[in-house]
């Protein structure tokens, strides 16, 4: 018998089969598990807190009551004509007025027009506004830097004291301390508050205090911190003196 | 310091480095090829076990050896088992020796016997062929998975060196990504073991069947005048 070619008739369904298997198992993997995740923790969003609000409210009133005094005299194309230099102004020095103001000085010479005169008082006028309302809105956003300036230090005096009070809780009564004894330690935090090494600065004079007090620093891992995780760096290493009259 | 959020399984993919992707492309035409071989197994080895017991049934019910050998060659190729073949061969073998005078009984079924065991070997090497695949896909693609995922934490633990302030949210989805790798590999793995366990043992019962055929055939035959 001479070497026969077989049939082979299942090779199409076989085909088919492996596929749909590999589709169903890539389906599985799909849409079996829930591959997006939460949104991720509060720690990464940070809050700008305002406690009045800003000044381009009024700003915004004021633009219009000008653009109503400037159409009357002449077309409405000039409108954008003068808003446009104003914006410019506006964003560089004040010294792009002076050549304008020489400009409208031929003017009465040449002809009998009232109608610049106005315009360019609005336009004074306007600038004027302008420039008032900007170093208000600056004063303003300096206030608000220093007031959220404060907020952070409140925040992060608020948090030394929780960190200090946690420690203090944990400290053990030793005897025979004297009541001036005053123990200055060096913490190094990492982020989320672990107690990466806390270092003796400078001793009470009694070993046992300063023992109890380290023992008591590295107990109170986590030590409180901060939501914002900007204000961490203020974190980072820690100078606490503890006293044990406290 | 940007960490992704998006986790979803595309972006895992492709976000994998070059030799992760390569080692998860490799698995999946090894998976697919396995797969398919399962398949094209299965279907033979069915149809094999079934065109066996029907022939059985035939030999064992009619012991006209002439009609017995028009009904093996008459059914087209296609519905010819191999116990049909292991027949076919033996009976003509057997015919032809006969026919030739001087030769005596024992050299007849010598010669026989000779072609029923060619003819056997034969339809079992095709029985057996695409098994020692699944074998080694099923040894070895866990191994190939693993060696993506270990590239791919590798990766992740390089990245997480750059990175100051680490947190899980960096090492996660390099391990996520280079996991799938292993999940590929075991999937597989797995079912090819499985088949090759199972054929295997399915072959092994056809082959001893095969076996005794041949050797109650041989009987039959030496009865013949």
């Amino acid at each position: 018998m001479s070497a026969t070619v077989y049939y082979e008739p299942y090779k199409l369904p076989a085909g088919i089969l492996a596929l749909a298997v590999h589709s169903m198992f890539f389906a599985l993997l799909y849409f079996g598990f829930n591959w997006n995740r939460q949104a991720s923790s509060p720690a990464t969003m940070s809050v700008e807190l305002w406690s009045s609000l800003p000044e381009e409210v009024v700003a915004t009133p004021v633009n219009p009551k000008v653009e109503e005094v400037v159409p009357p005299p002449q077309e409405k194309i000039v409108e954008p004509d003068i808003v446009m230099p104003d914006k410019n102004k506006v964003a560089s020095k004040p010294v792009e007025t002076k050549p304008e103001k020489k400009k409208p000085v031929p003017r009465p010479v040449e002809g009998v027009k009232h109608k610049p005169d106005t315009q360019k008082i609005a336009e004074q006028n306007l600038n004027a506004r302008i420039a008032d309302q900007q170093a208000a809105s600056i004063q303003a956003e300096r206030i608000r830097q220093d007031e959220q300036a404060a907020a952070n230090g409140r925040v992060v005096d608020e948090y030394k004291t929780k960190i200090h009070d946690k420690i203090k809780r944990n400290v053990s009564t030793i005897p025979d301390v004297a009541n001036d004894a005053r123990a200055e330690f060096l913490v190094t935090l990492l982020p989320g508050g672990a107690v990466l090494k806390a270092e003796l600065k400078k001793s009470s004079g009694n070993a046992a205090y300063d023992d109890a007090v380290e023992r008591a620093i590295l107990k109170s891992d986590p030590l409180p911190l901060p939501p914002d995780v900007q204000l961490f760096n203020r974190f980072r290493e820690l100078d606490l003196v503890f006293k044990p009259a406290e | 310091m940007e960490v992704t959020q998006d986790l979803s399984f595309v972006h895992l993919i492709s976000h994998a480095s070059v030799l992760v992707q390569l080692v998860m492309g490799l698995l999946l035409v090894v998976s697919l090829m396995s797969w398919w071989y399962i398949f094209l197994k299965m279907f033979a080895i069915r149809s094999e076990v079934r065109l066996t017991e029907e022939f059985e049934d035939a030999f064992w019910h009619n012991q006209n050896l002439n009609e017995l050998y028009k009904y093996a060659n008459s059914s087209s190729l296609r519905h010819q088992g191999a116990l049909e073949r292991i027949f076919a061969a033996g009976f003509t073998e057997f015919v032809k020796l006969k026919k030739q005078h001087g030769v005596d009984a024992s050299a007849v079924m010598e010669g026989t016997r000779r072609a029923m065991r060619a003819t056997y070997q034969r339809e079992m090497d095709r029985l057996e062929s695409h098994l020692a695949f699944l074998a080694s896909v099923g040894s070895v693609s866990p191994y190939v998975g693993l060696f993506g995922t270990v590239w791919g934490i590798m990766n992740a633990f390089r990245g997480l060196a750059n990175v100051g302030q680490a947190t899980l949210a960096h090492v996660a989805p390099g391990i996520a990504e280079a996991l799938v790798a292993t999940a590929m590999g075991l999937f597989a793995a797995i079912p090819a073991v499985v088949a090759y366990n199972r054929y295997a043992y399915d072959i092994n019962r056809l082959s001893t069947r095969f076996d005794s055929f041949t050797e109650e055939f041989s009987n039959v035959l030496q009865r013949q005048p």
